[in-house]
């Protein structure tokens, strides 16, 4: 078989560390994408400290940790810092990476507004970490509902402001990804590579591209008149104005949002299960349909958010179906994944089990999403802790989970050096086990009375559900720990991965790992859905040199 | 959906979940809300019940078929070389998993439709009405006669009741002052918002004396957790005698705290 030898530019070693003015002015979407997922960890990292404190400070009844203030400003960064600057952060990252490698393409559409995109993150970071050196952060939770952020109530700090420009800049960094994702897909596919062969997790793109185009102006809206509101003295959404239409701006953007990070969640699962299972995916194209079943369905539901504020009770009817309805995409795309498992040869790497952990959580967090839905149930669980659970097991047991997966699937093809599988082992089971001690018990302090976002509690019914949970946090804490040291460890020392190390389905396994700038040499011929397969079938697959060579 | 078709989902809920809270219930750890006191908080619990015997259901059938795979499909449990079949899908399954969790969810939001329209409609037919008012950091309670308990919010301290006699059908119109607060005594219904500027009720019809608990549910500012709500029912001729010292205090040059 013939093997082609690449001549590599100097500045593509196989290392992280390159020189530091590369980092600042790539346009290559591979290097882009790992700027994006180091950031999104860093702001993981900053966001489980503030966890951490937080659970720290209710762990038992009447602590003083933490003060009320600094309480309210925590929740609000962490809910921040996990949603705008982790999880969609970090699969916008992995979607960089990874997409133009799968559609057989040389860079994204527009590389220079990629860089730009990036770039405007940590300035979105930056702008809201300053309301903590400027004598106060967002203290409103992340909703930041108003009147509650208007002057009238928040007028000693910048906290919201600083929030509100930072979810500005962040909105259009979205919206310039989501262009460049749906450009380069449309008109940079290799030849061969039509939608129908499109892998699931660049369909799961596409979905979220559409969402986060069609959302993301909404979101910057809402800040925008609240800023009038703050600073030019108009009354949107004051008390003399419309709090409620806050609200609706807020989670017309807000739910889809969740969608925006567990899409491509989905299309990581949709990739994994069939490499490991030795089985195609089940139902291509109910898998894409249900997709945009659930953009469409995601822009529907946003008043179930407000069910306790006061509306019609036709209204709520509609948005509780419509909430509902969700379920059905969900549903396909769920027994899709367990259906090509089933009958399958099915190897239980650390990704794979990743996968698994997703499956068992997000089910529960789908199920739960049921409960909440239906609207007289929700007045109950609204704004308590079971809705903390909630969001979290779709949130960390659904999105953080398959990002975990992710990790593991693809940090060979990024680096070229597996992770190490005894740590992955130990990062599995710790943060499985850690997960469900912190969220499973955890709605039951919310059917008991105790709503969410309150900084202590002097109910001592709760004590000991409390502490169980502090101490599982730990555990995830513990978790991430290793998670990181795996990383760190592995990227110098790791055991060379070689091209294709899981024998993957798509295009990225048919270059070399880490790809060169340019990604193939040579496009490989795109016949079906799984090309790299149909190349290996046929003796056909061309091994590119391998980067790395064991030393 | 029909009354009847409710009320047996509820039985075989309520059997199922008997058999659950005994198995969960320990230290405090119940899978349900507290009894409800009030036909409305009734309701939603006999809607999370029904609920609940589907999401049962789903759950095991679910988990159980994952589990399958893990110890059934594993690659050390398939012969050696066993190549599995390259199924791409199925047409009748896939419509079968499109119908399937289609039929339960109009099932469960036709179920709870009839409860939100028995228990969530505005009422005019109501005995008494109190007007609720949120503030930073405490509710005010008008009975539109004069008489207003003032319940300021406290963690340390036991906060002022809100009296209601038994078995009399209170509405509560909500009203908020400065930001958004949220009414939540969770034995006797769901939460109801207080928004500024913006018309919201609820009610309760609590049937037996007795003290129960709840806390403001929105945040509202640093002193969102003292928001702590206590309702306390009171036999007829108690509230009565109740509210004529209320009255008395009322109209007194210096009204002493109740």
């Amino acid at each position: 078989m013939a093997t082609t030898v690449l001549p590599r530019p100097k500045q593509y070693d196989d290392t992280f560390f390159k020189p530091i003015s590369i980092w600042l002015t790539t346009t290559d979407h591979k290097l882009i994408g790992i700027m994006y997922m180091v950031t999104s960890i860093i702001s993981f990292v900053i966001g489980g400290i503030f966890a951490l404190i937080i659970r720290l400070q209710l762990s038992q009844p009447n602590l003083k940790l933490v003060d009320a203030e600094t309480y309210n400003q925590l929740i609000s960064a962490h809910g921040v810092t996990m949603i705008f600057f982790f999880v969609t952060i970090f699969v916008t990252g992995i979607a960089n990476y990874m997409v133009p490698l799968m559609i057989g393409a040389r860079d994204m559409a527009f590389p220079r507004v990629n860089l730009l995109g990036f770039w405007l993150i940590p300035v979105a970071i930056i702008l809201y970490y300053c309301g903590f050196f400027t004598g106060g952060s967002l203290n409103a939770g992340w909703t930041g509902y108003t009147p509650l952020t208007e002057k009238a109530f928040n007028h000693q700090t910048f906290g919201v402001d600083f929030w509100a420009l930072s979810i500005i800049v962040w909105a259009i960094s979205g919206i310039m990804a989501s262009t460049n994702f749906l450009t380069t897909i449309v008109a940079l596919r290799a030849p061969g590579m039509r939608f129908s062969r499109l892998p699931l997790f660049v369909w799961a793109q596409i979905s979220t591209s559409i969402l986060l185009l069609i959302v993301g102006a909404p979101l910057a809206a809402a800040m925008i008149l609240l800023e009038f509101d703050r600073q030019l003295g108009t009354q949107f959404f004051t008390t003399q104005g419309r709090p409620v239409l806050y609200q609706h701006l807020f989670w017309f953007f807000g739910h889809p949002e969740v969608y925006v990070m567990i899409l491509p969640a989905f299309g990581l699962i949709s990739e994994i299960v069939p490499v490991f299972a030795r089985k195609p995916i089940f139902g291509y194209m109910s898998m894409v349909a249900a997709l945009f079943g659930i953009v469409f369905l995601s822009m529907t539901v946003w008043a179930h958010h407000m069910f306790t504020v006061g509306m019609n009770t036709y209204v709520e009817g509609f948005f509780m179906l419509m909430t509902m309805l969700i379920a059905v995409p969900t549903g396909i795309k769920f027994f899709n994944w367990i259906a090509t498992a089933w009958w399958g040869s099915v190897e239980f790497t650390v990704p794979m089990k990743f996968v698994f952990g997703f499956l068992a959580t997000f089910l529960i967090g789908g199920i739960t999403g049921i409960y909440l839905a239906s609207v007289p149930v929700d007045t109950q669980l609204h704004q308590s802790y079971f809705v903390v659970a909630h969001l979290h097991y779709v949130l960390f047991g659904g999105s953080v989970f398959a990002i975990l997966a992710g990790i593991y699937y693809w940090f060979p093809k990024i680096t070229g050096r597996l992770l190490n599988r005894t740590l992955g082992e130990w990062n599995f089971w710790t943060v499985f086990v850690g997960f469900n001690g912190t969220f499973l018990i955890m709605h039951t302090l919310g059917l008991e009375g105790m709503p969410r976002r309150i900084w202590t509690y002097a109910n001592p019914a709760w004590a000991t559900t409390n502490v169980i949970i502090t101490i599982s946090s730990f555990l995830i804490a513990f978790s991430i720990l290793v998670l990181l040291i795996n990383v760190v460890h592995s990227w110098g020392h790791g055991e060379i991965a070689g091209n294709d190390p899981w024998r993957g389905n798509t295009l990225e396994w048919a270059t070399t790992s880490p790809p060169p700038p340019y990604n193939f040499e040579r496009v490989p011929p795109v016949r079906s859905f799984m090309p790299v397969r149909d190349l290996r079938e046929s003796g056909e697959l061309i091994e590119a040199e391998p980067v790395l060579t064991p030393t | 959906m029909a009354r009847s078709a409710r009320a047996l989902l509820t039985t075989i809920g309520l059997a199922a979940l008997a058999f659950l809270l005994s198995s969960c219930d320990v230290g405090g750890l119940s899978p349900i809300f507290p009894d409800p006191v009030s036909p409305n908080g009734k309701g939603i619990y006999d809607t999370y019940v029904g609920i609940s015997v589907v999401a049962i259901i789903v759950f095991i059938g679910v988990e159980a078929a994952l589990l399958w795979v893990v110890l059934r499909y594993r690659r050390s449990r398939q012969p050696a070389g066993y190549m599995p079949p390259q199924v791409h899908g199925h047409t009748g399954l896939e419509i079968g998993w499109t119908i399937a969790p289609l039929i339960i969810v109009l099932a469960i939001a036709g179920y709870s439709f009839v409860e939100l329209q028995k228990d969530f409609q505005p009422i005019s037919n109501q005995e008494m009405t109190v007007k609720v008012s949120g503030h930073q950091f405490g509710w005010d309670y008008d009975y539109l006669n004069g008489v207003v308990v003032h319940q300021e919010g406290s963690l340390a301290a036991e906060v002022t009741p809100f009296v209601v006699p038994t078995n009399t059908l209170v509405k509560l119109q909500f009203d908020a002052n400065d930001v958004i607060h949220s009414w939540w005594v969770p034995a006797i219904s769901g939460k109801t918002d207080a928004v500024p500027g913006y018309d919201n009720f609820s009610w309760l019809k609590i049937d037996k004396p007795g003290k129960w608990r709840g806390e403001c549910a929105e945040l509202c500012g640093s002193g969102h957790a003292q928001m702590q709500i206590i309702v306390q029912a009171m036999d007829k001729s108690d509230f009565e005698a109740w509210m004529a010292k209320q009255k008395a205090t009322t109209a007194s040059p210096s009204p002493s705290p109740s």
